[in-house]
């Protein structure tokens, strides 16, 4: 808190002694005016955002966790499947930015895709992770109790797994903001991606720092809600 | 009368890379209904494969075979037959105390409001009341033990084996958790199969004590502990109890030797230390 309150007087500070121009970094004070003066359009921007962000993040956590599953039982599709998701994650989502637009057209759906398509692989790769981690004595002990295949991954596996998967959507959170934003810049109507684009060719430079502020407050938010469930779903193993 | 539990002419050989190591060779022992046994061995000596052919996680090698009540077990049919008890105690740090007890019984198909009933009444027995919606981390070693030991109770099979259960733990609170295994034990009446490092242990626990000879292990000395039951804590100090205390000593220390010999030979050969 008092780290926060510091950099915000900082900045106020550092414009009015350097005489800094309003083109190069407004003064703290006009980028909160300016934001509070637009509250209602960026209000209805952040939401738009992160509704696209957040579909697409509960389809990348659904595909995440079910490919970790999958490949941890079946060795051989591991292998095949594997090295494509790895590939998929190297090339730059802008290169696909075109293409998802003329796919899924101009509305939620292509922004959604590119959230998906950020947020799934560190869920995959940390459920399967997380799913390993199970001991091969945990599994011979439950199985000395009469527990099949999916018992043992129902009550030992999946639960074990658990921990790493929250710290998986923390990260994918973040990636499917990202992604959505970026994906607005291909073709959106409304949206943050939207204010940051339109203030950025209309030069209105303290317009886009009060729409950089609030992406900045808006990812931050959604990182300490995962945290939050986190704490609640799987307790007894929060590292921040 | 029919042995509870009878292995005869078990062996296990496992490949490691080019070799074939034989992990038991011949191993023959028979425990009554009622029986508490202790098994003594040197480290390596197979104690833990012997333990994964009875609970049925391993199959002996052909040949090899086991008879429950007197009847032939096929290799594949074991599993769910043994109550285990294995030496890490592997509760879920997700689920309480009451839970984790009653982890085995709800596998097993017991319902689960059930199963929280019959775990509630008993936890007095198992020194477990008050704690029975804490969660695993909040307890003390000793304590964790007992809610293994009440998980592996609450699994009703004639047969338990409990794999160096108190190694883990202080010599007070082992001396505490003995006596208190013994009188869960009476009150029971289960077959027992119990491995240890600690003679004292075996003697103080057990009808018989085996001793498993180093690898390949099979059973070299059986030893009938003829002291009154219920054992009293001065036992240990007794003229019997320190003359059996003598010869297992003394078979335990040649298998030992014998075991660390074999252990700086294959270091040697392969070459890493």
């Amino acid at each position: 808190m008092i780290a926060l309150v510091a950099l915000m007087l900082a900045w106020e500070a550092a414009t009015l002694l350097f005489q800094i121009s309003a083109d190069k970094l407004p003064a703290l004070s006009s980028v909160l005016a300016t934001a509070w003066a637009g509250r209602a359009a960026m209000a209805e921007a952040v939401w738009t955002t992160l509704f696209e962000a957040l579909i697409g993040l509960s389809a990348g956590i659904a595909f995440g966790v079910l490919s970790g599953i999958v490949f941890s039982s079946f060795r051989l599709l591991e292998r095949m499947l594997l090295p494509y998701f790895i590939a998929s994650q190297a090339v730059p989502i802008i290169a696909f930015g075109a293409i998802i637009v003329i796919w899924f057209g101009n509305g939620i759906a292509s922004k959604a895709v590119i959230a998906f398509y950020l947020s799934f692989f560190p869920v995959a790769v940390n459920t399967l992770g997380g799913i390993r981690r199970v001991s091969k004595d945990e599994i011979g002990l439950l199985r000395t109790f009469g527990a099949g295949r999916l018992t043992i991954l129902w009550k030992l596996q999946l639960p074990t797994a658990l921990p790493p998967i929250f710290t998986a959507i923390r990260i994918g959170a973040g990636l499917a903001l990202v992604g959505a934003i970026v994906g607005e810049w291909f073709g959106a109507s409304r949206g943050l991606g939207v204010v940051l684009l339109t203030a950025m060719f209309d030069n209105q430079v303290t317009q886009l720092w009060a729409a950089i502020l609030l992406t900045g407050l808006t990812g931050t938010a959604l990182f300490w809600t995962v945290v939050a469930l986190q704490k609640k779903i799987a307790w007894w193993q929060t590292e921040v | 009368m029919t042995p509870k539990i009878r292995l005869h002419d078990v062996s296990k050989s496992f490949a490691v890379g080019t070799r074939s190591i034989r992990t038991l060779e011949n191993v023959a022992l028979s425990l009554k209904g009622g029986d508490f046994v202790t098994l003594v061995g040197p480290s390596g000596c197979g104690k833990s494969t012997l333990f994964n052919i009875l609970v049925g996680l391993t199959a002996p090698d052909p040949g090899g075979e086991l008879f429950i009540d007197g009847a032939l077990q096929p290799a594949d049919h074991l599993l769910g037959r043994v109550a285990f008890m294995p030496q890490r105690d592997m509760l879920m740090p997700w689920r309480t105390v009451l839970d984790n007890a009653i982890l085995a019984a709800e596998i097993d198909g017991v319902p689960k409001a059930e199963a929280r009933k019959r775990a509630l009444a008993s936890l007095d027995r198992f020194g477990l009341r008050g704690f029975e919606n804490h969660y695993p981390d909040q307890l003390s070693g000793g304590m964790r033990q007992r809610v293994a030991l009440m998980r592996t109770f609450m699994f009703e099979r004639d047969i338990m084996l409990l794999d160096e259960p108190f190694g883990a733990l202080d010599a007070l609170t082992r001396a505490l958790m003995q006596r208190w295994l013994l009188e869960v034990w009476e009150g029971a009446k289960r077959t027992v199969l119990f491995i240890t490092h600690d003679i004292d242990e075996a003697i103080f626990l057990g009808d018989r004590v085996l001793v498993m000879s180093a690898r390949p292990g099979h059973i070299k000395t059986e030893l009938q502990v003829p002291l009154p039951r219920p054992r009293k804590p001065d036992v240990l100090t007794s003229p019997t109890f320190v003359d059996l205390k003598r010869t297992l000593l003394a078979a335990v220390e040649d298998e030992s030797r014998k075991a660390f010999a074999a252990t700086n030979q294959q270091q040697l050969q392969s070459g890493d230390f």
